[in-house]
């Protein structure tokens, strides 16, 4: 039998912003899907779910491990989110050495005309009948940031929960859970391909924000209650 | 930092880039992820082929899947019936390898004869060949990862993560799979798949299908793709993975998380930062080297 009390109601808020932040950081991170994995499209080859569930938990195991030794929540999630933006740039990073060294392509977007940072010049190098391909400076500072999200994110979900329940097996799995469903809800939004930030499809995140939240609120209610009378 | 903490380090960095190497060589032998969609298509733009065929599910969710049932085995081995973790977690492996490999005989089977009207055929000595060759793969992506996970949280190790042991390992799966599908793929999937156009582009849309059928002497088989791959695409994923498990466990072995939390966070924050400007310098020189697209005929200057 658990206690309803104020506290609950903070963590349920707590992995409601979570929830929101990792819904966020998936629309930052660029995959290409299978299009990529043939260097036909801008991004990483693989899918939007697969790379930021990837990071977003690499981050967890961060953040868990620092929660083992203390209870700052700064330290904690800001400590998932560097083992997050860790994991995503070096697969990156590696992915782009396949891109230039292994396929002879350079990185480029196609959504752009000239990179919002760097301000090269795009469409020269997009190699015919493609959508782009590789990770090019905009997409890579986009990539870090949706790490940045996700594993923060992820991180304040495990740390909502293990402050009711101090079991950190369970806490990690049900984080696990409610980082996989908001990820998979933005990936609906995302419909399989996005280069970042300046890709016009960000502009859709919104409604993400939206089903992230309800989605969350109701995860977290049921996650409180569950976890809590373990 | 001790001594032992750095060395543990090292042979977690270690275990990871030979698991990151074969878990993407076990990708490319069963041509799991998403270069597969070429392989599926081929058949039905009239390119019967002799390349393994088995889209099991995307690659983090099927080696999260081993990596956890390794590690569920050789837990229960090690605290039920108080096996050495050595020997538990080989045996803890094999169960994976096993699964993987009924796994892959279904979606072989599957996939191929569902093609019959295409001219699909199954092969049965592909089939006995190349499965084989795809377990003893996913045997050491399974024997490395939960090895890892276990040096991460064994009692009387210095790390002592506080998730169990299935679960750290459950989350390294998925993102070996995650990093296997985003490097080491793309050189299956651009380059080997595709060899018969010349190097230096991507995939064409038209061209969609075209896979590279035949071989040096032959048909192409799927160990030919993986005799390629190994070349490349398999040791950068292992240091994809490698780089991944060493550098975020780096900063938390160098600086204690217990009174030196913060210079470890800042050592990651730097890490990010030359990681950024490292790809700055790739773009460049990667545009210098190579030069616009002859083809191009708009009106954007390079």
């Amino acid at each position: 039998m658990i206690a309803f009390d104020a506290n609950m109601v903070l963590y349920i808020i707590e992995i409601v912003i979570g929830g929101l932040l990792v819904g966020v950081g998936v629309h930052f991170v660029p995959v290409g899907g299978a299009p990529a994995a043939m260097a036909q499209a801008t991004g990483v080859g693989t899918g939007t779910v697969q790379l930021a569930a990837g990071s977003g938990l690499t981050g967890l195991l961060s953040a868990g491990l620092m929660m083992g030794v203390t209870d700052n929540i700064a330290l904690i999630v800001i400590s998932g989110a560097v083992g997050a933006m860790i994991m995503v740039d070096a697969t990156m990073i590696v992915g782009n050495w396949v891109y230039i060294y292994g396929v002879g392509v350079p990185p480029v977007s196609a959504k752009v005309d000239y990179d919002p940072i760097t301000k090269e010049p795009q469409p020269p190098y997009i190699s015919p009948g493609t959508v782009g391909h590789g990770i090019p400076t905009v997409s890579f500072v986009s990539g870090t940031i949706g790490g940045l999200l996700g594993g923060a994110g992820g991180s304040l979900i495990y740390y909502a929960l293990m402050s009711i329940n101090q079991n950190p097996g369970l806490s990690g799995f049900f984080a696990i859970g409610i980082f996989v469903v908001n990820a998979v809800i933005a990936s609906y939004n995302i419909q399989g391909t996005i280069e970042g930030f300046h890709d016009p499809k960000f502009k859709r995140v919104p409604r993400a924000v939206q089903a992230c939240l309800v989605a969350s609120l109701v995860i977290g209610i049921f996650a409180v209650l569950i976890t809590g009378g373990a | 930092m001790d001594m032992v903490s750095m060395g543990l380090l090292a042979a977690m960095g270690a275990l990871a880039t030979v698991a990151g190497a074969s878990e993407d060589l076990e990708s490319d032998v069963g041509s799991q992820s998403n270069p597969n969609s070429q392989v599926q298509l081929a058949a039905q733009v009239g390119h019967p082929h002799r390349i393994y065929n088995k889209a099991i599910s995307g690659e983090p969710p099927s080696n999260a899947l081993y990596a956890a049932l390794a590690a569920v085995t050789a837990s229960v081995l090690m605290s039920g019936y108080g096996m050495n973790a050595f020997f538990a977690i080989a045996i803890g492996a094999v169960v994976a390898a096993i699964f993987n490999g009924i796994y892959s005989v279904t979606a072989y089977m599957g996939r191929n004869t569902s093609q019959a009207r295409f001219n699909q055929y199954v092969y049965l000595d592909v089939l006995r060949t190349h499965t084989t060759t795809i377990m003893a793969h996913a045997y050491i992506t399974a024997f490395c990862v939960v090895t890892i996970s276990y040096i991460m949280t064994a009692p009387w190790l210095p790390i002592q993560h506080p998730f169990p042991m299935p679960l750290v390992a459950f989350i390294w799966g998925l993102a070996i799979g995650a990093i296997g599908s985003s490097t080491g793929d793309v050189h299956y999937g651009a380059e080997r798949e595709f060899q018969a156009y010349p190097f230096g582009a991507g995939l064409n849309a038209a061209n969609s299908g075209d896979i590279v059928t035949k071989g040096e002497a032959g048909l192409r088989s799927s160990i030919d793709n993986a005799w390629f791959c190994a070349r490349f695409g398999g040791p950068a994923t292992g240091m994809a993975f490698g780089l991944t498990v060493f550098l975020d466990n780096w900063r938390t072995t160098i600086f204690d998380p217990a009174t030196q939390g913060w210079l470890a966070i800042a050592t990651g924050v730097v890490i990010v930062i030359l990681f950024n400007v490292y790809n700055r310098i790739l773009e460049i020189r990667s545009k210098k080297r190579y030069g616009p697209y002859p083809e191009y005929a708009g009106d954007i200057e390079a």
